[in-house]
């Protein structure tokens, strides 16, 4: 068309739409005058008035005919069509107020939960970093894959090469989280620190929010004395007081000026230990305390970098390979040919959420599955009243609608539902997502950046838009191919239990099983591994054993440091575990300096250090590695671990005696593995300077790294012969922690009151809290399918009751034949059982062939675990059978003459 | 539906005419005076000498076409009987697209005589 015939119309298109009442009216008057002329002309030829108006009606074909086809003619038709359906389906759905009550209430938690995870799965997985240019930004590694170490310290050498002769990146920054003690306020407080170099914030392109941030000025070989505070540490610990620039804060018996506030949205992108860091220093790491920058001293933990414009990540990484090569031969003394020391980059926001990722998808999955389900009892719920409405479609057929009229009718009622559904979901997303964010665990990185915006908001139209065709489409079908002539054959009673109908909801009772199937089945294995989890023997008895850590400061200035030396730790040990005793209540103390299961660092790899053993041959021993645990005397003692060979610590192990220490048996396996251990030596570290330390004893495995993690190797030593700040004292007692945390606090402050006390809880409460990430998954899957289950039987039950309803005439009259109770009872279960059995298998097979993707999650439990594919078919069978047994019963107990009479 | 009708009315069958010739007949009735849908079919008919006759059926859904295209416009008037009643005329853009088809028309139509001419070899 031309423009301006498209001008033209758009006035007479819109009059149409707006003014369509007026329109209709307008319509009826003009076929009314036609008529009446007609008749008229057909009396002035003679024909009586009365003939002459109905040969005037005959010949326009029916007037309503007529009006359709004209209101056709006006194209605009499908608007006001539309909104003449909505109208029609928001008056049924108020006639079946309750079905529609119940059908928006399940819809709505069904796709609130899903939208509320999606939130959370768009904020973690799928929105880029909150950094400019955030592609750029990447994670760097040392791997040493030919001793299958990953990120491995590195030192400040090895991070200046990444700086000028790599010619890949823009920036660098060395990132290293510790904690410090803050000191000089009310109460000494614990908090998580960051120290980076002085690149760090432009690197990410972050602003203050008051001051400023680091900058070149700020570079100093050690640390800098300037510090930047977050936003909550401001708020908390000054009261949001604008004047804070400049003030003083001491950590660690250290004093820092601070010089500005981050905006409250910034969020360091790496792992953080109790979920944000609240103080960040810059260091050259090249002076004290660090260690003399050499190439052969590694004690730099992690990196971050932004890539140079133009250069692509495979190419930067290519370059960073061919460096590494470079490198090891250029300085073949500091790296052993066998490690095949090489650096690594990956995407930092990969770095920071990928190990989430599956956890938070077979949520995603679980919740969509939730709402497939909801979908389909609600599609077979509008299956039956479809039915039921044969009748007005074959009327309204023969007024003159058409078929995808119909059709359209159909679907706009479960649009409408689908999309009032939508919104309460949305709704309830809103309302509760403060409530869902409080029981993720806190180790799930970017859950500040979770919020409801429009990609959320478009996914939730999505899942309303898709389950209204889902559950609208068929029953819309299924009437539309209704033949008008056995419609209204059917009688006053209403149409039976159509063959067709019969089948479609066959097949929607069969997909909700066997979803609910899938769902349970992912429940089980989950649930199981958790189960297996808590029962796992952690080597020790963690019951009556409370835990409370501890961190002496570290001063930059040695002279400030009361515990520099062993002797001045040793003491302060000593004092600590004399107080922790003379507490009533306590039978048992004990100091470590790695709680299990609480590793403050992030890569074992960094807590793992290298070893030399004696009598083994020097290249062999490049790969020996194991984790140092620092204890007191009666630590075994406290958390009664078993003694397998050997002795104990005991107070004589102390400085300036024989170095001793015990072995764990995977140390024993790996690295003595045909020879006696007790009395060999072995040093730490490759220095031959090194003291020689003696194997006294050995003891059963413990789980120190996590109760899902096995197979590294422990060496104990005894904490007087060794410098360790952090520590925990460990309790062995009846009371519970509560109780006794105000005199923990108060013993440990009367020896410093510096010293800031934290995490003072049972060893219980730390194993459990160490597996929340798990319990959440399991928890929230196993809500999901004992959801599903409900629903199926319900469905089941509902489908059940619909069948005995609509053959009660056809059971009335068996019974009267002749029918016992129990051929009507097959009859009805019948159906129920065999729908049942093919939901059910379809179910596991569906199970099966995906339960590998969910391995990840597990421990210890096969993805095919048998328990779990073997009880859940056995419930949900029992389920379905008394689901449709109920009914089926009462249609068994009706007296006959009741059916009969019904007709 | 337009039907041809030829001069025996008892002997013959109606013979279909495509839609698009319908709307150029109607067209340019309403070219010659405004008048309602009743007057159009019944003038129609006068001019064609009864060959042309539009089922009432067909004549209101194709008016409210043309109204729709925008190639007539309606108005409501008080007709000779004191009734309300809808009067329909032709507008600029309907007397172009007449213009159109009746172009389209002639030459379909000189078409088809050309072919039906042909001696027989």
């Amino acid at each position: 068309m031309r423009p301006e015939h498209w001008m033209f119309t758009i006035p007479l298109r819109l009059r149409s739409l707006f003014r369509w009442a007026q329109a209709d009216q307008e319509l009826d008057d003009e076929l009314r005058d036609h008529l009446e002329r007609k008749a008229e002309e057909y009396f002035a030829k003679g024909i009586a008035a009365e003939d002459a108006r109905r040969r005037a009606r005959l010949d326009l074909d029916g007037i309503e005919q007529t009006k359709e086809k004209c209101r056709d003619a006006r194209r605009v038709n499908w608007i006001q069509d539309f909104v003449q359906d909505l109208r029609v389906g928001l008056r049924m759905l108020r006639k079946s107020a309750g079905f529609s009550a119940v059908a928006i209430a399940t819809l709505g938690l069904g796709i609130g939960a899903t939208t509320a995870i999606f939130s959370i799965v768009n904020a973690v997985l799928l929105s880029p970093l909150p950094f400019p240019k955030p592609d750029r930004l990447v994670r760097i590694a040392f791997n040493e894959p030919g001793l299958g170490l990953r990120d491995v310290p590195f030192s400040v050498p090895e991070l200046d090469d990444l700086r000028n002769r790599a010619g890949v990146f823009k920036d660098v920054s060395t990132i290293a989280s510790n904690s410090v003690n803050l000191t000089g306020a009310d109460h000494p407080e614990r908090l998580e620190f960051l120290v980076t170099h002085s690149n760090y914030f432009s690197m990410l392109g972050t602003t203050p929010q008051i001051g400023r941030l680091f900058g070149p000025q700020d570079f100093a070989l050690g640390f800098a004395p300037v510090v930047v505070i977050s936003d909550g540490l401001w708020r908390r610990a000054y009261g949001a007081d604008r004047n804070v620039i400049g003030r003083t804060v001491r950590l660690d018996n250290d004093p820092y000026t601070i010089i500005g506030v981050l905006t409250p949205g910034f969020r360091h992108p790496g792992p953080t230990v109790s979920g944000n860091v609240e103080v960040f220093n810059t260091a050259g790491f090249s002076g004290y305390p660090a260690p003399p920058p050499v190439r052969g001293t590694r004690f730099m933990p992690a990196a971050i970098g932004r890539l140079k414009p133009g250069i692509t990540l495979e190419q930067a990484q290519a370059r960073l390979t061919a460096m590494a090569i470079q490198i090891r031969h250029d300085y073949a003394t500091n790296y052993p040919a066998r490690a095949q020391w090489t650096i690594e980059i990956q995407p930092l926001q990969e770095a920071l959420v990928g190990n989430v990722r599956p956890m938070l998808l077979v949520l995603l999955g679980a919740a969509i599955l939730i709402v497939f389900i909801v979908s389909l009892n609600i599609a077979n719920l509008l299956l039956a009243r479809a039915s039921g409405r044969q009748q007005e479609m074959a009327v309204r057929s023969a007024l003159g609608a058409s078929g995808g009229r119909m059709i359209r009718q159909m679907l706009a009622e479960s649009t409408l539902l689908s999309a009032i559904g939508g919104v309460a979901g949305v709704l309830t997303t809103v309302g509760t997502l403060g409530l869902i964010l409080r029981l993720v665990p806190s180790n799930i990185p970017r859950l500040n950046e979770v919020r409801i915006d429009w990609v959320v908001l478009a996914f939730a139209l999505a899942i309303s838009v898709l389950t209204g065709l889902a559950f609208g489409l068929a029953p819309a079908l299924q009437s539309a191919k209704t033949a008008l002539s056995s419609a209204i054959r059917e009688g006053a009673r209403g149409p039976g239990y159509g063959a067709k109908t019969g089948r479609l909801r066959d097949a929607l009772i069969v997909s909700e099983l066997a979803f609910a199937v899938v769902l349970m089945v992912g429940a089980g294995l989950l649930l199981r591994t958790l189960r297996d989890l808590l029962q796992e023997n952690p080597g020790f008895n963690p019951t009556q054993v409370v835990a409370a850590n501890l961190s002496l400061p570290e001063p930059n200035d040695p002279k400030t440091d009361s515990y520099l030396s062993i002797a001045q730790q040793t003491s302060f040990n000593r004092e600590l575990l004399r107080r922790m005793r003379a507490i009533p209540g306590i039978e048992l103390t004990a100091i470590t300096s790695d709680l299990p299961t609480t590793d403050l660092r992030f890569d074992y790899a960094q807590a793992i250090g290298a070893l030399a053993i004696e009598d083994c041959p020097v290249e062999s021993s490049l790969d020996l590695r194991a984790e140092r645990i620092r204890i007191s005397p009666d630590y075994f003692k406290v958390i009664q671990a078993p003694l397998l060979r050997g002795r104990l610590f005991t107070e004589g192990d102390e400085d300036g005696k024989q170095p001793v220490a015990i072995i764990d048996e995977t140390t024993a396996r790996k690295y003595w593995p045909t020879r006696d251990p007790l009395g060999r030596r072995l040093q730490f570290g490759q220095d031959p300077t090194e003291p020689r330390v003696m194997v006294v004893g050995i003891v059963k495995d413990i789980k120190n790294d996590g109760l899902d993690i096995a197979g590294i190797p422990h060496i104990y030593v005894p904490i007087y012969q060794s410098l360790h700040k952090n520590i925990s004292v460990v309790l062995r007692t009846s009371l519970p922690a509560k109780i006794l945390e105000p005199q923990i606090r108060h013993e440990i402050q009367s020896i410093d009151p510096g010293l800031p006390v934290f995490n003072i809880s049972s060893m219980n409460d730390v194993l459990d809290r160490s597996l929340a990430s798990r319990r959440f998954s399991a928890d929230l899957v196993g809500g999901f399918a004992g959801v599903a289950l409900l629903l199926a039987s319900i469905g089941i039950y509902g489908l059940s009751a619909y069948m005995v309803g609509q053959r009660s005439r056809e059971i009335g009259i068996r019974m009267a034949l002749g029918a016992r109770r129990w051929d009507v009872l097959k009859l009805i279960l019948g159906k129920g059982v065999v729908l049942a059995s093919v939901g059910i298998v379809a179910g596991v097979v569906v199970s099966a062939a995906t339960a590998s993707m969910m391995a990840s999650l597990l421990y210890g439990v096969h993805p095919h675990d048998l328990l779990v594919f073997l009880a859940v078919p056995l419930l949900l069978f029992a389920v379905a059978v008394l689901a449709s047994y109920l009914p089926a019963r009462r249609a068994a107990n009706v007296d006959p003459i009741f059916a009969l009479r019904e007709v | 539906m337009l039907t041809s009708v030829t001069e025996d009315m008892e002997m013959s069958k109606p013979s279909d005419l495509v839609q698009g010739t319908l709307d150029m007949l109607l067209l340019k009735i309403l070219a010659l005076e405004p008048m309602n849908g009743f007057a159009v079919s019944q003038r129609l008919k006068q001019v064609s000498g009864d060959v042309l006759q539009v089922s009432d059926g067909s004549l209101y859904p194709a008016l409210h076409k043309l109204e729709q295209e925008g190639w007539i416009t309606a108005e409501w008037k008080t007709s000779e009987h004191g009734r309300r009643a809808k009067y329909y005329s032709l507008t600029r853009l309907g007397g172009r697209q007449l213009e159109k088809e009746a172009d389209n028309w002639g030459r379909l139509s000189g078409a088809i005589s050309r072919v039906i001419k042909l001696k027989e070899a």
